[in-house]
């Protein structure tokens, strides 16, 4: 909320092949956490695709949620095919 | 730069700051502003209720605020457009308590109210700053008592065809008149509109004292 005007980047844009802004955190927007359930998981790369905040990543482990970004919109939630992923109360996690 | 609460001495003047999520809450943000503020007019007060124009335009579930000012004198600082040293913060989604600065200025025995199912002390967990000041948390469950009304109606000071107090602003601003009295219930009952709800979250509403909280741990 309360960073210098000159920290934040015109019109929001960052600078390829940056992945990350720390001038808009969007983090504590969400009040809803997607939480993955690598059992259902096929990684078909269906949420990755759809994430408009790319906040998710495919990792050897599988796929991660970058929380610092994650606005909680549910869109991935929305389109996961096998239902892998669901939306729990932000507020239920400490951390 | 001189900040603007050392430019105005006015002890009669209260601040009212309320955090919303953009979009699907900020009509409620400025429904429990401009239905505290309007009720103290009513008592011979004098009123400013504006919304954060730094938040605005907003974006879904983007923080946003709504601010108030009531005193009993005219107000000198007229023209500060936030609120930098708020007496009453009033959250109408309780996730705002995360990772947000919502108590940053606040004066000694402010309040906190805040529309949430869970008990005080959970929330308190999670208020990492200006604790010192809070006097107490007000806890309402508004979201059984009414529905966020989304509408552009209202926004950039056109008439609000929707009403007064018609959602979650109603049962909100009426738990901040019970747990600081800063206008009479009948008056606030007054202006808005949906009144059964402000009744029910009246009585309802839980004051718990912050200092019982860090005493518990």
């Amino acid at each position: 909320m309360s960073i210098s005007p000159n920290e934040v980047p015109f019109a929001g844009t960052v600078p390829s092949p940056k992945t990350e802004n720390e001038g808009m955190i969007t983090g504590s927007w969400r009040t809803r956490r997607p939480i993955l359930d690598t059992d259902k998981c096929t990684e078909c790369l269906i949420c990755w695709i759809s994430c408009p905040d790319s906040s998710i990543k495919s990792t050897t482990a599988g796929m991660e949620f970058n929380l610092k970004y994650c606005k909680g919109c549910g869109i991935c939630n929305e389109v996961c095919p096998v239902g892998a992923i669901s939306l729990v109360p932000e507020l239920d996690f400490e951390d | 730069m001189v900040s603007s609460n050392k430019l105005f001495e006015e002890p009669g003047l209260k601040q009212i700051t309320v955090w919303a999520r953009g979009v699907y809450e900020n009509k409620e943000a400025r429904d429990v502003v401009v239905a505290l503020t309007e009720a103290a007019a009513k008592e011979g007060k004098y009123v400013q209720a504006w919304e954060n124009y730094v938040d605005l335009p907003d974006r879904i579930y983007v923080p946003v605020r709504a601010y108030g000012k009531i005193s009993d004198q005219p107000i000198e600082s007229k023209y500060v457009y936030e609120n930098e040293t708020p007496d009453i913060v009033v959250l109408t989604e309780e996730t705002l308590v995360k990772g947000i600065d919502i108590l940053e200025g606040i004066r000694p025995g402010a309040v906190l109210v805040v529309n949430t199912k869970r008990p005080a002390e959970y929330l308190f967990k999670f208020i990492t700053k200006g604790t010192e000041n809070l006097k107490s948390i007000i806890t309402v469950d508004a979201s059984s008592l009414a529905k966020s009304i989304i509408t552009l109606s209202g926004a950039e000071g056109a008439t609000d065809a929707s009403g007064i107090g018609k959602g979650l602003g109603a049962p909100l601003a009426a738990a901040v008149v019970k747990a600081t009295g800063i206008v009479t219930f009948e008056n606030l009952l007054s202006i808005i509109a949906n009144k059964q709800a402000a009744k029910t979250a009246y009585d309802k509403a839980q004051v718990v004292e912050v200092k019982r909280l860090v005493n518990a741990g």
